[in-house]
């Protein structure tokens, strides 16, 4: 239809416009008086034509000062576009029936065969002047065209079914696409996990304004078993009973059973047979499990597969948990009571992490002689055979303090000790006046340990003293706290064991952390006082001191970040030994545990000399695997690496790397320093372990598409969604089309309602109509004024 | 693997258990037994070779102005004891230090006796202590007057109020630690027995103060020649034994803290009372 109206194609400037005001505004006065004249002598009938003549010039005159325009629209109804949202997530492509025991089929057939048959009506729709707009939505919206958007024939295979995304897309239309008339959404309905998003998705359909004629695509019958939700926290403490919780769904296998599995790292670690309850009943699977080992690993729950499930995408789901160490189990032996036993113990049994078990010789030989027999007493033998021989492997820390080993027939079990410390155990030796000066050290095998030469008797020194740190104890764990304030501003220690670096320190990475400042050893080092040393797989610290507690108890004495230095000392003692994640010489970090698929993954590797500065130009290579791979392929070393790389760590000991387009999986990512066992003779496969650091994440699609698969909940919420938008709620498997007459939004409406298609201008102002009209009325006055006598 | 691990701890326990049950059984069943024998006074546990390497424990006295020391010889007494008794290594003769210096700090156990009340010790005095207790250090207040009077012990409230204000002095029950520390201990005793406990402020299960009201350093005092200096009562020579041992045990407490409150010699000490 067409719309008239006159538009202004000049506009004078305001002097132009003031002074033709004027002349207007005088000429209309004058003849308008003139008409209103009581007692004129002309007849009515010319006077009245008089003031005609005039306005018809005066308006001539305006149109050709205003170059006044006549402009043409042609319009149309704006809610010409129809747009048909067709669901291509993973959960079209599963089959089901009408009825339980029919012939499945699967949705996207189903919504291939409407699509067809609805042909007619959707040619209709265009001959009434619409635009059919075809979108295909999952986890994002984009277009069909050409043959796909006359046949739908696609694979579905979307990780996600995000409908209010494409509806709110439709809501803000680009400058080129004319408003909305209806919307059809043709899908399984599994739009919304929740309630909330179940709300969302209804409060946009709403939001947009126009009819939603609504395809449900399934059908009430299916058969699938899904792991519905897990329920596992991000941590769990080792040999700590965790629980692992699984909801299973099933639906069209009531009664049967299933075997619910869970695995870490793609190996089965518990399995559990349940009962399958009826269609859509959440059956909760719990394990509990202790896991063995600290590390963090992708635990898994997932159920075996039962023939003719509609998928079995849905039987597993990954999560990562980090299994720390819980309570850290420490062997505490004291040659003598006192106060340096008393701090450490203190210290130890605050600490709501550690398993203490300690062992004090309280009295000697010379003692039991002189007591009386029949003191009661409260103490108990000293159980060195199961302590040193049946159960150190059991502990995590042993703690050898101020202890003399041969009167306590501990001499003969040395051995055991350096065996525990090489196969990965961490040993304190603390000194003092007994330990040192024992000679039951001197075996040769613990020498092989220890960062300091304890072969011969060592006495204490009673001296006052500050100690100094060394280089590479300002950069270690254990004394890096020391690097801002020396020792200056702390107590001084009250004695030292004048001992010398081990002979075989190169060889087990020992060095000096803290030294004495004066005295010497006969090779000119200064005497360690805090020495460390990485012996095989384990760690030894020593402290040739019996007087650390003075760290902890001294007036004046100063706080370092709140602590006392005497806790800062033994918190990195025990993170040291202990291999906490921060003390390895090479670290591997992922950025985040989980990421959404087409999500960058940042690997960040840092490399620390022995002496924990960060040490460049280290070759490290790496490597991702997948961890989703059968059991005997994930205790393969010859599983396939995904990605893998090489790096050599800059200037401050750094490496990274952004791993893009990982597909969904769980992976590990491994590290491993090339330089590992370089100083090794032989064999070094145990060196290498230790310099090799392992993390796992997770690359997971951004929703749970099936999760859940029953379709009749997702047939209703389309139908709540057309009755609210007041379309046509239609169900395929009830054989329903799409109609001819769609629900639409009102044409017509006013404002952005309506759609200029053409327009036209026609110039008033110019041409022979304008002269016309200024002749007629400025000549028709002069000449009527004449024949009246007045001109 | 874990349960492996398990079992061996239970082995472990088991062992620990059987092994000392035939000791600890000896000795709860003598317990309660007569007044045992006195150790020999005549040893001198400092009269041997001196090692000058040996890491020494002070046993300091606070001096403060007026009675502070009514039991002069106690500690020294207390340090033979230890020395004769324990492996633990006193010094000959204990130190004397005051409130206000820093010497304080070399030991974080302090002995304060006295007769009638303590003095104010001063604001630098009151500070010291109040960081001396939360350090981590052991106040051992012990009143002279064995129970007769309550003046030392309301001082002690009194100055404990401000050095510890937000604790409180209450009984230390008879399952602490402190009772079996070294020696299975039922009441503590001193030159008198006029209470069947002690005072004590905890935190977190830490002994900070320790209030002994029957004496403990009049037990311990000695003559010149070697004998008690004060007779106890009404026990005698059996009751100045065990004011010792409950003495010993406060040290070794000081030095071992709970230790005897570890599962391992819990359960066995337990399995010897019930043997008892």
């Amino acid at each position: 239809m067409e719309k008239m109206s006159l538009a202004v194609g000049h506009t004078p400037p305001a002097f132009v416009l003031v002074g033709v005001g004027l002349v207007l505004g005088v000429a209309l006065w004058e003849a308008v008086r003139t008409y209103l004249r009581p007692r004129s002598p002309r007849p009515r009938a010319i006077a009245l034509s008089l003031l005609a003549l005039r306005v018809l010039g005066l308006v001539a005159l305006l149109m050709m000062v205003f170059e006044v325009t006549l402009r043409i629209d042609e319009v149309g109804p704006a809610g010409r576009r129809i747009v048909v949202l067709v669901d291509r997530s993973a959960s079209i492509a599963l089959p089901d029936a009408t009825e339980a025991g029919e012939a499945t089929a699967t949705r996207q057939s189903r919504l291939e065969k409407v699509w067809a048959e609805s042909e007619s009506a959707r040619v209709g729709w265009r001959d009434d002047g619409y635009l059919v707009d075809v979108r295909a939505f999952d986890e994002t919206t984009h277009a069909y065209a050409g043959e796909q958007a006359d046949t739908l024939q696609t694979t579905p295979d979307g990780v996600a079914s995000d409908l209010a995304r494409a509806l709110s897309e439709l809501a803000q239309p680009g400058p080129d696409e004319v408003p909305l008339s209806a919307v059809v959404v043709m899908s399984d309905g599994l739009v919304a996990p929740d309630d909330a998003t179940d709300t969302h998705v209804r409060a946009v359909a709403e939001s947009l304004g126009v009819p939603i004629t609504t395809m449900a695509l399934g059908a009430p019958a299916i058969r699938d078993i899904s792991v519905a939700s897990v329920r596992a926290g991000e941590f769990a403490f080792v040999e700590n009973v965790a629980e692992f919780e699984a909801s299973i769904v099933s639906y069209g296998f009531e009664g049967e059973a299933a075997e619910v599995q869970l695995r870490r790292d793609g190996e089965t670690v518990a399995s559990r047979r349940v009962r399958l309850d009826a269609d859509g009943i959440e059956r909760p699977v719990r394990f509990e499990v202790a896991p063995d080992r600290i590390g963090q690993f992708v635990y898994e729950l997932r159920v075996v597969a039962h023939e003719g499930e509609a998928t079995t995408d849905n039987n597993h789901r990954a999560f990562v948990v980090k299994v720390l160490r819980d309570k850290v189990r420490v062997l505490h032996v004291a040659g003598r009571p006192d106060w340096d036993v008393r701090a450490l113990r203190t210290l130890l049994r605050r600490d709501p992490n550690v398993e203490l078990l300690s062992y004090y010789i309280l009295r000697d030989h010379d003692d039991i002689r002189r007591e009386d027999t029949t003191a009661p007493l409260s103490l108990i033998p000293f159980p060195t055979d199961e302590l040193f021989e049946e159960q150190l492997g059991s502990f995590d820390l042993l703690i050898l303090h101020n202890f003399d080993a041969q009167p306590h027939q501990v001499a003969e079990y040395i051995d055991n000790i350096a065996q525990y410390v090489v196969d990965g155990g961490a040993l304190v030796v603390i000194g003092g006046d007994l330990g040192p000066t024992d000679g039951g050290y001197a075996v040769r095998s613990l020498a092989a340990t220890l960062p300091v030469d304890m072969r011969q008797p060592s006495p204490l020194v009673h001296e006052s003293f500050a100690p100094l740190a060394t280089d590479a104890g300002r950069r270690h764990p254990i004394t890096s706290w020391l690097a801002a304030a020396g020792w200056d501003s702390l107590p001084p220690l009250p004695n030292y064991n004048p001992l010398s670096l081990s002979p075989s320190a190169d060889q087990i990475g020992g060095s000096a952390l803290v030294v004495h400042p004066s005295d010497t050893d006969p090779q000119g080092r200064p005497r360690p006082i805090i020495s460390v040393a990485e012996p095989g797989k384990g760690r030894t610290v020593m402290l040739a001191t019996g007087g650390s507690w003075r760290l902890g108890f001294a007036p004046g004495l100063p706080l370092i970040d709140g602590a006392r230095p005497y806790d800062l000392l033994w918190l990195g003692v025990i993170r040291w030994l202990l291999r906490d994640d921060t003390s390895g010489r090479l670290q591997l970090e992922t950025d985040r545990p989980r990421y959404r698929v087409g999500e960058d993954v940042e690997l960040s590797a840092k490399t620390v000399s022995v002496a924990y500065a960060p040490q460049p130009d280290v070759e490290v290579t790496w490597e991702l695997r997948l961890l989703d791979e059968s059991a005997a392929a994930a205790e393969s070393e010859d599983r396939a690496a995904v990605r893998k790389g090489r790096w050599t760590t800059d200037g401050l000991g750094r490496a990274r790397e952004v791993v893009a387009d990982l597909p969904v999986g769980a992976y590990e990512a491994i590290a491993r320093r090339e330089d590992a066992g370089e100083d090794d003779d032989g064999d070094d496969a145990e060196r290498t372990a230790a310099a090799q650091v392992r993390r796992v994440f997770i690359v997971e699609p951004p929703g749970r598409e099936l999760a859940r698969v029953h379709a009749p909940p997702g047939t209703a919420r389309l139908a709540a969604i057309a009755e609210a938008t007041g379309g046509d709620a239609l169900v395929a498997a009830a054989s329903e089309t799409l109609p001819r007459r769609l629900e639409l939004a009102d044409a017509f409406a006013e404002g952005p309602g309506l759609r200029l298609d053409s327009r036209r201008d026609i110039p008033l102002w110019s041409g022979w109509l304008m002269w016309t009209l200024l002749a007629v009325g400025f000549g028709g006055e002069w000449l009527l004024r004449r024949r009246a006598g007045e001109a | 693997m874990h349960t492996d691990e398990k079992l061996g701890r239970r082995a472990l326990l088991a062992g620990l258990t059987g092994a000392a049950a035939t000791v600890a059984a000896a000795s709860a069943l003598r317990s309660n037994a007569a007044p045992p024998p006195q150790p020999p006074q005549t040893i001198d546990p400092f009269g041997g070779r001196v090692d000058d390497s040996t890491i020494q424990l002070d046993l300091p006295q606070l001096r403060y102005e007026g009675s502070w020391e009514p039991r002069p010889t106690a500690m020294r007494t207390l340090a033979r004891e230890l020395r004769l008794r324990t492996r633990l290594e006193p010094v000959r003769e204990p130190t004397v230090v005051e409130a206000d210096s820093e010497r304080l700090f070399d030991t974080p156990f302090l002995y304060v006796a006295g007769e009638g009340a303590l003095p104010d010790l001063g604001a630098i005095g009151t500070d010291q202590m109040r960081r001396f207790i939360d350090l981590g250090g052991l106040i051992l207040f012990d009143a002279a007057d064995g129970g007769a009077d309550g003046a030392f012990t309301n001082s002690v409230r009194d100055l404990l109020g401000k050095v510890v204000p937000s604790a409180e002095l209450s009984p230390v029950g008879r399952d602490h630690v402190l009772y079996r520390s070294f020696y299975l201990v039922d009441t503590p005793m001193g030159r008198t027995r006029a209470h069947d406990h002690v005072l004590g402020i905890q935190e977190e299960g830490r002994l900070q103060v320790l209030v002994m009201r029957n004496d403990l350093g009049g037990a311990l005092a000695e003559t010149p020649d070697g004998l008690a200096a004060y007779p106890c009562t009404p026990g005698g020579s059996d009751q100045r034994e065990w004011a010792i041992r409950f003495a010993v045990n406060i040290l070794l407490y000081a030095t071992c803290t709970d230790y005897k409150a570890d599962r391992a010699h819990v359960e066995t000490l337990l399995r010897a009372r019930r043997w008892r």
